[in-house]
C-alpha cells in the first residue's frame, strides 16, 4: 500500500470514528426533540418493533408545548431562572474580574494566602456543603426567597481562575506605559484590560449561565414553592399521584436544554479562546 | 508668593504620600467582594459542618461518628460511591483524551465535531436523568427497542439492582467528557507541533510519540482533570433522587443522596453533617495526593 492511500484510509477512519461518537452524542438531544413532538399514546405504541416511527413522529403536534405553559406554568420557573442567572452573570463577572485583576498585577501581603484560599473554594465544589450552607441560609431567614438562589454563588472561583490566568499573560509592558502616562487603575482596566479580554468575559459568563440555568440540588433545598421554583426543579413536577406525563416531560426537558445549546453554539469560537488562554495546558 | 509656593510643595508630597498608600490598600479592595462570599458561603460552612458533627447538644463528643459507623447503611453507601467512582473516573479520563486527540487532528469540520462533543455537558444533569430515565425504561425506552433490533431481550437497567449503578456511570460518563475533553485539548493545543515532527523523523509509532512526549506535557491538564473530575463525581446526586431514589434495593444510594434523606426526609442533622464532613475530607485529600503528585513531577 502506498503511503498515500495509507494517508487517505486514516483520515476516512478518523471521520468514522468522529460520526460514531458525534451520533452518539448527539442521539438522546435528537431523541428528546422528537419525541417532544408527540403523544404519549404515539410513543408507546411505536416503541416495539423498532422502526423509523420509534424516533421519528408520525403525527406532529405542539400540545405538549402547550399544555405545559398553560396548564402546568412551565413559563414561571423558566422567568425565575431567568432572573436568577441575569443578575448572577454580571455580578459574578465583576466581583471575579476584580479579584483576578488584583492577583496578576499587584503585589501586596498575604497573596499567597488568600490565593490559596480562592484555589480551595474553587477545588471544592458548591454542592459538597450543600447542607451545612442551608443551615446557614435557614438561619438567616431566606429559605424560598431569591436571595437564597444569588447570594452563595456570587463568588465564583471558577469565574476567578479563568480571569487570573488570562491577565497574568497580558504584557506588564502595556499597564507601565499607561501608567507612565499618568493612567489610574480604574482607567487601566476599564481602557486597557478590559478590550483584550472579551474572550474571557464570554467564556466565564457562557459557564456562569450554565451552570446556574443547570443548577440542580441547591434550588431543591431551598426552594418551597412554586414562585421561586426554578427550571431544573420543575422538571420533577409533571407528573399527579398514578401518572407520569412523559411526553410533557420531553417537551420540558427540550427547553431545558436547547437554552444553554442556543447560546453555546454562536458564542463557541470564544469560549474555545477563552479556556486555552486560560493556562491549564502543558 | 513665596508662601504659596511652600504651601504647594508640601501638599504634593503629602498628597502623593496618601495617593500611594491608597495604592497599596487597592488590591485588597478589589479582592473584598469575593473573599467576602467565599469566606461566608464557602469557608464559614466547611468549617461549621465539620467542628458541628463533634458537637451534640453542645458537648464535645464522637457519639454522632460512633452511630454512623456502626451503621451498615452507611458502609454499603460509601462502598456504592466509591465503587462507581473507581470505575467512571478512569473511564471517562481515557475516553476524554481519546476526543481530545481525535478533535486535535487538524482536518475540515472538524470544529463542528468539536462542539457536537461538547453539546451533552451543556445539558444539565436533571435533564439527563429524566432523558436517560425515559430512554432506558423497561417497556417502551427506546433502549430496549435498539436491543431488540440486535436480538437481545428486554434489560432492566435502571430498574435492575445490578445494572442500575453502571447505568449511571453510563449517563455520567456520556454527559461529562466532553467537558474535560476541552481541557485535554487545551493541553495539547500548547504543545510545540515541532516535537512531533522530529520524533516521527527518527521512527517512533503514534503510541511511542503519544506515551513518551504527549502525555509527560500535558501531565498538568491531566491532574486537572482528574482532580476536578474526582470532586465532581463524588457528588453526583441527581440520578439517584431522580430516577432511582436510591434503588433498587440500595445499590444507588450514594454517599450524597444519603446525606439529603438523612437531613431532608429523616431531619437527622447530626448524621447528615458527619457525612458531610466525611465527604470533604475525601475530596479534600483527594486534592492535596493529586496537587503534591503534580509538584514532584515538577522537581
Amino acid at each position: 500500500m502506498s503511503r498515500k492511500t495509507k494517508q487517505k484510509l486514516l483520515r476516512a477512519l478518523l471521520y468514522l470514528t468522529l460520526v460514531i461518537i458525534a451520533i452518539i452524542a448527539l442521539f438522546p438531544l435528537v431523541y428528546i426533540i422528537l419525541a417532544s413532538f408527540r403523544t404519549d399514546e404515539e410513543i408507546f405504541r411505536h416503541a416495539l418493533p423498532f422502526t423509523i416511527h420509534t424516533i421519528v413522529p408520525v403525527d406532529w403536534t405542539f400540545e405538549n408545548y402547550q399544555i405545559i405553559f398553560t396548564q402546568f406554568s412551565f413559563w414561571r420557573p423558566m422567568v425565575n431562572t431567568l432572573l436568577v442567572v441575569c443578575i448572577l452573570v454580571p455580578v459574578n463577572l465583576l466581583v471575579a474580574s476584580l479579584a483576578g485583576y488584583a492577583f496578576a498585577f499587584f503585589e501586596f501581603k498575604f497573596k499567597g494566602v488568600l490565593f490559596a484560599i480562592f484555589i480551595i473554594s474553587f477545588m471544592v465544589p458548591t454542592d459538597s456543603i450543600a447542607l451545612p450552607l442551608y443551615s446557614l441560609i435557614s438561619d438567616m431567614g431566606l429559605v424560598n426567597r431569591f436571595a437564597a438562589l444569588i447570594l452563595p454563588s456570587v463568588s465564583s472561583g471558577l469565574a476567578m481562575f479563568l480571569f487570573t490566568q488570562f491577565f497574568r499573560g497580558i504584557p506588564k509592558s502595556f499597564l507601565e506605559a499607561a501608567r507612565v502616562d499618568g493612567a489610574n487603575w480604574g482607567q487601566i482596566f476599564y481602557k486597557i484590560i478590559l478590550p483584550l479580554s472579551v474572550p474571557v468575559f464570554i467564556t466565564a459568563g457562557l459557564m456562569i449561565f450554565v451552570t446556574e440555568w443547570n443548577n440542580y440540588l441547591w434550588p431543591l433545598l431551598v426552594t418551597r414553592s412554586e414562585s421561586v421554583r426554578t427550571i431544573q426543579v420543575a422538571l420533577a413536577y409533571f407528573k399527579d399521584e398514578n401518572e407520569t406525563f412523559w411526553s410533557y416531560i420531553y417537551a420540558a426537558a427540550s427547553i431545558s436544554a436547547l437554552v444553554p445549546v442556543a447560546l453555546f453554539l454562536p458564542l463557541q469560537k470564544y469560549f474555545v479562546q477563552g479556556v486555552t488562554s486560560s493556562g491549564v495546558k502543558g | 508668593m513665596k508662601t504659596i509656593q511652600q504651601t504647594k510643595q508640601s501638599a504634593s508630597p503629602h498628597k502623593a504620600k496618601s495617593r500611594r498608600r491608597l495604592e497599596k490598600l487597592l488590591p485588597y479592595m478589589m479582592l473584598f467582594p469575593a473573599l467576602l462570599f467565599i469566606v461566608v458561603f464557602k469557608i464559614y460552612p466547611i468549617i461549621s459542618v465539620s467542628v458541628g458533627s463533634f458537637f451534640r447538644d453542645g458537648v464535645f463528643t464522637f457519639r454522632t461518628y460512633e452511630i454512623l459507623f456502626g451503621d451498615q447503611v452507611f458502609w454499603n453507601s460509601l462502598w456504592t460511591t466509591l465503587k462507581m467512582n473507581i470505575v467512571m473516573i478512569p473511564l471517562q479520563v481515557v475516553i476524554s483524551l481519546i476526543l481530545a486527540l481525535l478533535v486535535n487532528n487538524m482536518v475540515r469540520g472538524i470544529g463542528v465535531f468539536r462542539s457536537i462533543f461538547y453539546l451533552p455537558v451543556t445539558m444539565a444533569i436533571s435533564v439527563a436523568s429524566v432523558t436517560w430515565n425515559l430512554m432506558m425504561n423497561v417497556n417502551n425506552g427506546v433502549f430496549n427497542s435498539l436491543l431488540s433490533v440486535v436480538g437481545i431481550e428486554s434489560q432492566g437497567f435502571f430498574t435492575s439492582a445490578s445494572q442500575a449503578l453502571w447505568c449511571i456511570v453510563i449517563m455520567a460518563t456520556w454527559k461529562g467528557c466532553g467537558y474535560w475533553m476541552m481541557y485535554l485539548l487545551a493541553g495539547l493545543k500548547g504543545v510545540d507541533v515541532s516535537l512531533y515532527e522530529s520524533a516521527t523523523l527518527d521512527g517512533a509509532g503514534y503510541f511511542t510519540v503519544l506515551r513518551k512526549i504527549t502525555l509527560p506535557l500535558i501531565r498538568r491538564a491531566m491532574l486537572f482533570v482528574i482532580v476536578a473530575n474526582t470532586t465532581a463525581n463524588m457528588l453526583l446526586f441527581a440520578p439517584s433522587k431522580m430516577i432511582t431514589e436510591g434503588g433498587p434495593q440500595n445499590s444507588t444510594n450514594v454517599l450524597m443522596y444519603e446525606v439529603y434523606k438523612s437531613a431532608f426526609r429523616n431531619g437527622n442533622m447530626s448524621r447528615a453533617g458527619a457525612i458531610t464532613t466525611i465527604l470533604l475530607v475525601i475530596i479534600i485529600i483527594t486534592v492535596i495526593v493529586q496537587f503534591k503528585m503534580m509538584n514532584d513531577q515538577d522537581d
